[in-house]
């Protein structure tokens, strides 16, 4: 169960991020945030691992608020998947995939670069899980296709059976066949572990495809909350072509997003 | 942000813009000045006298002159060079527990009788007196002599760049902003690294020579710490601009620092590492030729007592093999450099 309650984000700079968030995923949801760029979905998901300190209000993952104190118990329970995968370029891809794992492994055993042997398994059958072969295992991360490395983020991301997945914009530098089968993947791989997962993305079509629930965000705010068979053109309006910079949030869009929740 | 429409498209107009001339004569000024100070510096290192002795040389060259100041030095240093000295002949009741029976490889025993005619005092008649003097003559004995010193100072070399990189590793993580572990080892590490780099090999070599004596220790020193004054901040800037992504990828999954640095680093970083150190290792190789005449080990040492002492073949001799080592070592480090990246 991942909360945010009256969660804000102000940025240094001065920036509005997040106004007040506030919502709840149940366990193992697979919940889709769509919005327009700079509309603060990137900004939501960071705040559940503390990439992002919330100016306001507080985010929980199980019951256990994120903050400073509880980051290092917190982080290893929510694992995160990029729009630029993120890999380590010349690491093969089974060390790249045990990387997912560091926070459980002994310092010295990661400097020796010894694994034991249960994560090593784990990490073999995830792989092959993802849909990759044993001829990958030992290639660079870097050497393969953009669909293949979202496929070592994935199992990357699953290898210490997170409570949590934070994909943000896990398609966005993929063609779209190869973003339908990752985001397929994703959402196997987490309802197999019951994982919950919240998922940035710009198209709408995957959104309406894979979503459970989606969520509409605008400049900062949740504009839109409910099932994706619920999206149509006037809710699609709302999210991305709501207002100009500055004027205020039509009523109608208030009502509609509280009614929802 | 998002909620821009159409109207705004196109609806500029260019007035009050400007694109002016990439320099104004302001900057041609400030160029002329540079010129004129640069003539005058010129003069200040003897240029004019460069050019007239260029000029000599070059007029003797084409025929126009009898003889140039150049001509002559370099044609006395190439007479005194060749041919280079490549073996070696002692008199055998100079060495030390010579034994016949068992001399060195390649070499052979000469005899040579020299016939003296003296005068004795007491006949006063002349009496011719021989004299037969032993050598041990070995052919390329002193080529095998400047081969061991020059592994020696090969040796130097290599160990002054495993000092390098063992001192660096530390001081580039201390000296990296995003990875050192607070502000006032960040300032210290980088001003150590400062420091090293401030001081040349042979400069702090020969300090050491004074503290260590002479031989490969002092040259050890000057060269390792030295380097690791480069490797330091060469490493530490790498850290920094290495791609944060996949240190973030790491971060956000609560990986500590020294884990995230090993996984998210480091691989990006290591193709580079390796080319500064093989960098360094070859820089090494030179330099410990160069301190060496201060007395911290190696060829280098060789070549100053054989160049002090006029023997110009010998010296011939060491320049031909410094030549073919850099040169073999370009190629080695070349295919390790493929290898590895």
């Amino acid at each position: 169960m991942l909360s945010f309650v009256a969660a804000g984000k102000i940025f240094p700079d001065g920036t509005r991020a997040l106004r007040s968030v506030t919502l709840h995923v149940p366990r193992g949801q697979f919940c889709v945030v769509l919005g327009p760029s700079g509309a603060g979905k990137s900004t939501l998901l960071r705040l559940v691992n503390g990439l992002v300190e919330p100016t306001a209000g507080v985010v929980r993952v199980d019951g256990v608020a994120v903050t400073r104190r509880t980051l290092a118990a917190v982080r290893p329970r929510v694992a995160m998947i990029h729009q630029q995968f993120n890999l380590s370029p010349r690491l093969s891809v089974a060390k790249n995939v045990l990387a997912g794992s560091l926070p459980a492994v002994s310092t010295a055993r990661a400097l020796l670069h010894l694994f034991p042997a249960g994560l090593r398994r784990r990490a073999c059958e995830l792989i092959a899980r993802v849909g990759l072969d044993a001829e990958h295992l030992h290639r660079r991360a870097s050497d393969l296709s953009g669909g293949q490395q979202q496929r070592v983020g994935i199992a990357r991301a699953f290898i210490l059976d997170p409570a949590v997945v934070l994909a943000d914009e896990p398609v966005a530098s993929l063609d779209p066949n190869i973003s339908r089968d990752i985001l397929a993947l994703l959402r196997q791989a987490s309802k197999e572990r019951g994982a919950t997962v919240l998922c940035s993305l710009h198209q709408v079509d995957l959104a309406r495809e894979f979503a459970e629930r989606v969520i509409g965000v605008h400049s900062g705010e949740i504009v839109y909350d409910g099932p994706a068979a619920d999206l149509d053109d006037a809710t699609l309006t709302l999210i991305y072509h709501q207002t100009r910079p500055g004027s205020p949030v039509p009523a109608t869009a208030a009502v509609e997003a509280g009614g929802r929740r | 942000m998002a909620g821009r429409t159409g109207a705004a498209l196109g609806g500029r107009t260019a007035a009050g813009w400007e694109l002016r001339q990439p320099y104004d004569a302001k900057i041609v000024a400030l160029v002329l000045l540079v010129v004129l100070g640069l003539g005058v510096s010129a003069q200040r290192v003897e240029g004019q006298r460069f050019l007239a002795l260029s000029w000599e040389w070059a007029q003797s060259l084409v025929g126009l002159r009898e003889s140039s100041q150049i001509g002559q030095g370099l044609a006395r240093m190439g007479e005194s060079l060749f041919p280079p000295q490549l073996g070696e002949r002692t008199e055998v009741s100079r060495i030390e527990s010579f034994d016949p029976g068992r001399l060195p490889w390649f070499s052979r025993i000469e005899r040579q009788e020299s016939r003296e005619v003296r005068v004795n005092r007491e006949t006063l008649r002349t009496e011719t007196h021989v004299a037969v003097r032993e050598f041990l003559v070995q052919p390329v004995g002193y080529l095998w002599r400047v081969a061991v010193k020059m592994v020696e100072t090969l040796e130097i070399a290599l160990w002054g760049t495993i000092l390098a990189v063992v001192v660096s590793v530390p001081l580039a993580i201390g000296g990296a902003r995003n990875y050192t572990p607070s502000p006032g080892v960040y300032a210290a590490a980088r001003g150590l690294v400062s420091f090293l780099r401030a001081i040349p090999e042979m400069i702090s070599a020969l300090f050491l020579v004074l503290a260590y004596g002479f031989g490969p220790i002092a040259g050890i020193l000057a060269l390792g710490l030295h380097a690791a004054g480069f490797l330091g901040k060469f490493y530490a800037e790498d850290v920094e601009n290495a791609d944060r992504g996949p240190q973030e990828a790491l971060q956000a999954i609560g990986a500590g620092k020294l884990k995230v640095l090993w996984f998210g680093v480091l691989p990006q970083v290591f193709p580079q590492y390796i080319a500064y150190t093989l960098y360094i290792l070859d820089r090494n190789v030179r330099m410990a030729i160069v301190i060496g005449i201060v007395g911290a080990g190696g060829i280098g040492q060789e070549l100053k007592g054989r160049y002090d002492m006029f023997n110009y073949g010998h010296v011939s001799t060491i320049l031909l093999a410094l030549f073919v080592t850099v040169f073999i070592l370009d190629q080695v480090s070349a295919r390790i450099r493929a290898r590895l990246i």
